[in-house]
Parts: C-alpha cells; sequence; structure tokens
C-alpha cells in the first residue's frame, strides 16, 4: 500500500472520529468533547495534506502533469472537498465558537472522504492535454471550496430545522438548549452562502475563460456548465428572498437545500451526462 | 412595468430558466451530440417529434428561451432603474442635503430622527464641545471611518462617519454586469462564428466563413505509454488568404493560433481510415505493407493485401464498423491469395494479437482460428480537427464578468456602516453626544461592533477628561 493510500485511510480514520466525538459533545455539551474534536479535525486536516503531498509526488512522476494538481479525477476531487468541508467548519468554528454544528458537518466531510477511499480508484494516470493548463490548478479548487462552503451551510441548516422542531414540540429535549438560537442559525447559514455565492460565480468564469482557450467557446450549454450555472441561479434565488423579501428561518432554509442539491448533482450526477467534464467519473 | 420590476416576478423568471436549462442537460442537444439525436429518434420516434415540436433538442437556441434570457435582462434594468436601493434604513438624516439655517430649525426633527435608526447610544462628555467635536471625529478617523457633511452651529453640530460607501453601489455594478455579459453574448450570435475544419496532414482546407485556407504541415500526437490516450497533440499550422501568409504556429490544446479576433483551435483529431502502413509479424519475422498494395510472403504461395483501418473497432449489425474516429481499438483488414486466388478477409487487431474475425461475403463477421501472425502496428494517416472561432462579444463577455465579480465582492464582502452623531451643547461645558447607526450586514453582527465603539468612544472621552 502507498504512502497516500495510508495516511488518507488514517485521515478518514481521524475525521470519523472527530465526528464521532462531535456527536458526543451535541449529546453531553461537554467542552472537552468539543476540545478532543477540535484536536482530532486539526490532526486529520494536517494528515490530508500530507496525503496530498504523496499524491502531488506520485503525480509528478508522469512529466506531462508536473506542476498540475491531482484533482482531475473522482478520487481527488472527493478528497479534496472532504479537505476543504473540515477546514472551513475550521474557519467558522475559530470566528464563532459554534463546535456544536460539528454533528452537522463533519459527516458529510467523513462521507465525501469515505466514498474517494471505498468507491473512486486512486489510481493516478496522466492528464489529457485539455487538462494540461495552469487552470486546472485554480478552476477546480475554487469551485469545490464554494462547494465545501454550501456543505457547511447544509449543515448548519440541518441544525436549524432540528433546533425549529424542538422548539414547536410539546416537549423538547436538551438538545434544544444546546444549540444556537434559530435567528443566529439563520443569520450563519446566510452568512454562508452570501460568502461562497461570488466564489462560485468566480469558479464558473473561470471555467468560461478556460473553455475559450481550449475549445474556443465561453459558455456551451455542457450538463456542467448548465448545472453549476442553475445552481448559482437557485443561491441567487435565496440572497434576493432574503435580503430583498424578508425570507427567514425555515423557509429560507429549504430555498438553500434546493441550492445544496444541485451542488450534489453538479458535482457527481452530472458526469454522467456531461462529455466534456465527464473525464471526472473516470477516476 | 410594475410586474417586471417585482422581486417575485423575477424569481420565478429565474427558476423557469433554470428547469428549462436542467432539461436541455437530460435531453441530447443537436449541437454537441447529434449523434444521440439520432439515436433517440429511432429509439422513441413519439415522444421525439413532440419533444422536437418545442425544440427541445436544441433548447438553448429556441425562441422562447433566448426570449426569456432577453426577458431577465430587460427586468434586470428596469429594477436598477427603478426601485430603491435595497439598504431603506440609510435614509438621509440631517445633516445630509441641509444647510446651517435648515439645521438650527429642525433640530428637534434631527433628534427624533436620531431615534429611529437602529443602533442607538448617547453619552455626556466635559471636555468642551469644541474639544468633544474634535476629538469625537477624531474617534471615527481612527477607527477608518469617512467624516462627512459636517455641519457646525451654535446650539451644537453634527457630522456623519461612514465607511465602506462603495459597498452600495455592488448590487448595481453585479446586475448590470450581468446585461453586459448578454450583451457579449448577443454580440457572438449575431456576429460570431464556429466552425470545424477536418485537415488531413500534409493537405490544406478552405473556411466556410472566410476566404482563407488553413494547411497543417505536421501533424503529432504522442500517447500515454501502453496505451491510445494522448498525452500530446498538435499541428503546425499555416493560414493563408489567397497566397499570403496570415499566420502560421505549432497550435496545441489550450494554445490556439490568433489572427485578427479569429482564433484558430487545436480541438480534436483522428483516423479516418487511410494509413500509411501496417506490420504483421510472421513467425519472427516482419512484414511491412503499405495500403491496397499487395505483397508476396516470401516462401509460400501466399499474397497479402491491407486495405481498410477501423480506428475504433466495433461490431455494428454483425458487420465491422468504427465506433469514433479515435484510434482506441485499430483493427486492418487482410485480403490473402493463394496462387492467385482470394480467401475470406480476415481482420487483425493491434490491442488484441489472439484475436482474429472472419469476413463473409454477406459483410458479416464471425471468429477464426488465430493465425501464425499478428498484426504488430499500423501507421495511420492522422487529420487534425480545427476548430476556428470569432467571437466579437468575448470582450464584453469578460468585462462583464469582471464587473460582475467587482459588483460581487462589493455587495458581500464589504461591511457598510453609518453613524450619525449629534453634538449638543450643554450648560457647564458640558456636551451631549446622540449616536445613531446603520449597517448594511445589519442585525446581530453590527451589535458587538457597536458596543464596542461607543464603549470606547464613552472610555476616550473620560480618559481624555482625566488627562485634561
Amino acid at each position: 500500500m502507498s504512502l497516500e493510500l495510508i495516511t488518507i485511510k488514517m485521515t478518514l480514520a481521524v475525521y470519523s472520529a472527530a465526528t464521532a466525538l462531535s456527536f458526543v459533545y451535541l449529546a453531553y455539551k461537554d467542552e472537552k468533547w468539543n476540545r478532543w474534536m477540535l484536536n482530532l479535525l486539526g490532526i486529520g486536516i494536517a494528515l490530508h495534506l500530507l496525503s496530498f503531498a504523496f499524491r502531488i509526488h506520485s503525480f509528478w512522476q508522469i512529466s506531462e502533469n508536473r506542476y498540475f494538481l491531482p484533482i482531475n479525477t473522482f478520487f481527488g476531487a472527493l478528497s479534496y472537498l472532504a479537505l476543504a468541508v473540515c477546514a472551513i467548519f475550521f474557519i467558522i468554528e475559530s470566528r464563532h465558537r459554534l463546535g456544536i454544528l460539528g454533528a452537522f458537518v463533519l459527516p458529510w466531510a467523513s462521507l465525501s472522504l469515505g466514498v474517494a477511499v471505498f468507491v473512486a480508484s486512486p489510481e493516478i494516470s496522466g492528464l489529457v492535454p485539455a487538462l494540461q493548463s495552469y487552470w486546472i490548478n485554480i478552476h477546480p479548487m475554487v469551485l469545490m471550496s464554494a462547494y465545501a462552503a454550501f456543505g457547511n451551510a447544509f449543515g448548519v441548516g440541518l441544525a436549524l430545522l432540528v433546533q425549529e422542531h424542538q422548539i414547536k414540540s410539546r416537549k423538547p429535549i436538551a438538545l434544544c438548549y444546546r444549540l444556537p438560537s434559530i435567528e443566529e442559525l439563520d443569520n450563519l447559514n446566510y452568512r454562508i452562502i452570501a460568502a461562497a455565492f461570488p466564489i462560485l460565480t468566480i469558479g464558473i468564469i473561470m471555467g468560461g475563460v478556460w473553455a475559450e482557450n481550449a475549445w474556443g467557446r465561453f459558455w456551451g450549454w455542457d450538463p456542467k456548465e448548465t448545472w453549476a450555472l442553475i445552481t448559482a441561479l437557485v443561491y441567487a434565488g435565496y440572497l434576493h428572498m432574503r435580503y430583498l423579501m424578508g425570507l427567514r428561518g425555515k423557509k429560507a432554509i429549504y430555498v438553500s437545500m434546493v441550492g445544496f442539491a444541485c451542488v450534489v448533482f453538479t458535482f457527481a450526477g452530472v458526469n454522467f451526462l456531461s462529455e466534456l467534464h465527464g473525464y471526472l467519473s473516470k477516476g | 412595468m410594475k410586474l417586471f420590476r417585482s422581486i417575485r416576478f423575477n424569481i420565478i423568471l429565474g427558476a423557469i430558466i433554470a428547469l428549462l436549462s436542467a432539461l436541455g442537460t437530460f435531453l441530447p442537444q443537436i449541437e454537441t451530440s447529434p449523434d444521440k439525436v439520432e439515436m433517440y429518434r429511432s429509439l422513441h420516434p413519439f415522444s421525439f417529434r413532440i419533444l422536437n415540436f418545442f425544440g427541445a433538442f436544441h433548447l438553448y437556441q429556441t425562441w422562447y428561451f433566448i426570449a426569456l434570457l432577453g426577458l431577465m435582462a430587460f427586468d434586470i434594468i428596469v429594477c436598477k432603474l427603478w426601485n430603491q436601493p435595497p439598504d431603506l434604513n440609510a435614509t438621509a438624516l440631517p445633516p445630509e442635503n441641509t444647510n446651517e439655517e435648515e439645521l438650527e430649525k429642525h433640530w428637534a426633527q434631527r433628534e427624533e430622527a436620531l431615534r429611529l435608526k437602529p443602533f442607538q447610544s448617547s453619552l455626556d462628555s466635559s471636555l468642551g464641545f469644541d474639544e468633544t467635536f474634535k476629538r469625537t471625529k477624531s474617534f471615527f478617523k481612527g477607527q477608518d471611518y469617512a467624516v462627512h457633511d459636517e455641519v457646525k452651529t451654535s446650539s451644537g453640530a453634527a457630522f456623519l462617519a461612514t465607511k465602506h460607501r462603495m459597498q452600495r453601489w455592488g448590487s448595481y455594478i453585479a446586475h448590470i454586469a450581468l446585461v453586459v455579459i448578454l450583451i457579449g453574448a448577443g454580440l457572438k450570435a449575431l456576429y460570431g462564428f464556429t466552425e470545424m475544419v477536418p485537415v488531413m496532414e500534409g493537405e490544406t482546407a478552405a473556411m466556410k466563413n472566410r476566404p482563407w485556407t488553413l494547411s497543417v504541415e505536421k501533424f503529432t500526437v504522442h500517447f500515454y505509454p501502453k496505451t491510445f490516450q494522448p498525452s500530446l497533440f498538435s499541428s503546425v499550422l499555416r493560414v493563408k488568404a489567397g497566397d499570403e501568409l496570415l499566420g502560421a504556429k505549432t497550435i496545441r490544446v489550450n494554445h490556439p493560433l490568433d489572427i485578427h479576433g479569429i482564433r484558430f483551435y487545436q480541438a480534436s483529431w483522428g483516423a479516418a481510415g487511410m494509413f500509411r502502413s501496417a506490420t504483421l509479424n510472421l513467425d519472427g519475422t516482419t512484414l511491412t505493407l503499405q495500403q491496397r498494395v499487395p505483397k508476396k510472403i516470401p516462401g509460400t504461395p501466399f499474397a497479402v493485401e491491407a486495405d481498410v483501418l477501423m480506428p475504433d473497432f466495433t461490431i455494428s449489425d454483425g458487420r465491422a464498423d468504427t465506433a469514433s474516429l479515435d484510434l482506441k481499438n485499430p483493427a486492418v483488414r487482410f485480403l490473402f491469395t493463394v496462387a492467385g486466388k482470394p480467401t475470406p478477409p480476415l481482420w487483425l487487431f493491434v490491442l488484441y494479437p489472439k484475436v482474429c474475425l472472419k469476413e463473409n461475403p454477406d459483410g458479416t463477421l464471425e471468429h477464426a482460428e488465430v493465425p501464425p501472425f499478428s498484426l504488430v502496428s499500423v501507421d495511420p494517416v492522422l487529420f487534425s480537427g480545427i476548430q476556428v472561432a470569432y467571437d466579437p462579444g468575448y470582450p464584453w463577455v469578460i468585462g462583464g464578468a469582471l464587473l460582475w465579480v467587482l459588483g460581487l465582492i462589493l455587495l458581500f464582502y464589504l461591511h457598510r456602516r453609518r453613524f450619525w452623531v449629534l453634538l449638543e451643547r450643554g450648560e457647564n461645558e458640558k456636551t451631549k453626544i446622540s449616536i445613531g447607526a446603520w449597517s448594511s450586514k445589519g442585525g446581530r453582527d453590527f451589535e458587538k461592533e457597536f458596543a464596542r465603539l461607543t464603549a470606547e468612544m464613552k472610555s476616550r472621552l473620560s480618559f481624555n477628561k482625566m488627562e485634561a
């Protein structure tokens, strides 16, 4: 087994342990569990970066791949997505001290890395000529960072739905007092989406510039491009509804969740429809 | 007009565009996958007729889809021209748009207006009016606020402290940018063109949209080891108008040739069925054959001729066919004659030396015994697929995209804050400071900052008092 696979499996184990601790923290709200969760998450991110470095080393053994990042395959993309979800959660936690949300966010990082490790092939192959461009180091990274932020917002949205259910139920359990208020969760969900939306659109534009350089057109209604646009339209709708129509709470969360469903489809589902971007499914 | 300015209407319009766009990804589109559209037509003739009536197989070019995009652009312009800015809390408050005389007259109004601001606070200073005024202003300046609309009268003074005022333009810039991008797309649709020119290596082909010719002097393709997966393909391209050379360059993917805004891309390549040579391994010795040139096999009564190449061999209706023009599974047909008498043609494969197919007189194929020879290699004549594109709207699209990014950054990453500060002369050198504030982020996010700033200002003034 290569060093990359050993470290990525260790990363998955550490992320899973951090996820488990996040549930323990949710159940008992003892700060020590939160500290442990965050420590494990930090270790997991460091291991993940190490694994990424090993993968880059193997990837660059093929001369055509040199100085490009290995996220051209489904394995590489899922792995980067998991890393980005964790890193963004780490940033949000450090600013807002909302470790309690780990139970709603970290499972998605573990799931993403789990699918990468157990389903996708970690095999490394040479880049097709269209991908031998510096844009591969920027365009997918930017888009997937936005997707990871939307993943965090989705977790926050789930927490809001749980909290609202608790508040409306006749016998709210202790969880109700541990989770942040609905207003705080709604606000955080909005702020994450508002921060990620420009990143999403920058990523789409970068893709257009790359497509112009490689294929001679900025926009070609390829399914991957089209679904990225649909995702942007849904989130733009969410921002308008929240900003101008005062949409808040559960309804706003439902709209943002439609946006996240589009993110998931754009990331994974569309590869089976797109001929140009279909290479992602071959990894 | 009211309908077009309505946010609800525009959200519904955006949703319709999103749904239609999604539909187009599940149905093959004639521009990108004409073969799949044909397949759909043959497999589902009834639903094809219905869907085709609505233009579902060229959905993004249908009049109604383009009309919806146009309507969206129109709505954006109408909304941005007529709708009020979204920050309704930032309505003017004296001292904005007010002269000194007015200010004196409406002092009471001013206090009332301050009380309507989302955040308010007040404090007293014993530093003396002039000193308090000076230090309050310098406090805000020290916090990177711009101080303006300053008014000073006999009964008091007022000023406005703001931060990140540019933020209010974010929404306008982002929306106008979308219109600029759509103008760029319209320019491409009206005046641009795209055409694919396949050129065989060493040959010349004419363009349709310009009286120009394209010559591929040399086409090179490199493969990853033991695969037909290309690692690089490039063409030495010369573009001429008559005898005049317009441009020449070795183009490869991501590195096009640009002549007066018309760009020549290395888009594809393939094998159309011609080849320079095919090499057979005959019990350790090799025999190289040119296409359709029979050759005797030394020491035997046999003669052999290689006549057809299928670059991506497949069996269709029981007969030999090619799935694509890519060299994914190259196979060559060999015609053998024994003492002048033909035998059934055999298909041999580069990638599968243990497979041999016999072709019957009706063209159908059947498995044959593995012969004592194999196909070692084939040297196909390749064509280079040159995509020529002219997009006069591209600079607009790029300009619009940059504006769009700028607008979104202003809108979402800047946090506009306004402080209305009112100072009233009191007795015994006392000054009452009333503060009203508003923030584009609103609510709780600004609450902490407002509390911190007012507390800091209080302590600064009292500290200064002690100093004084």
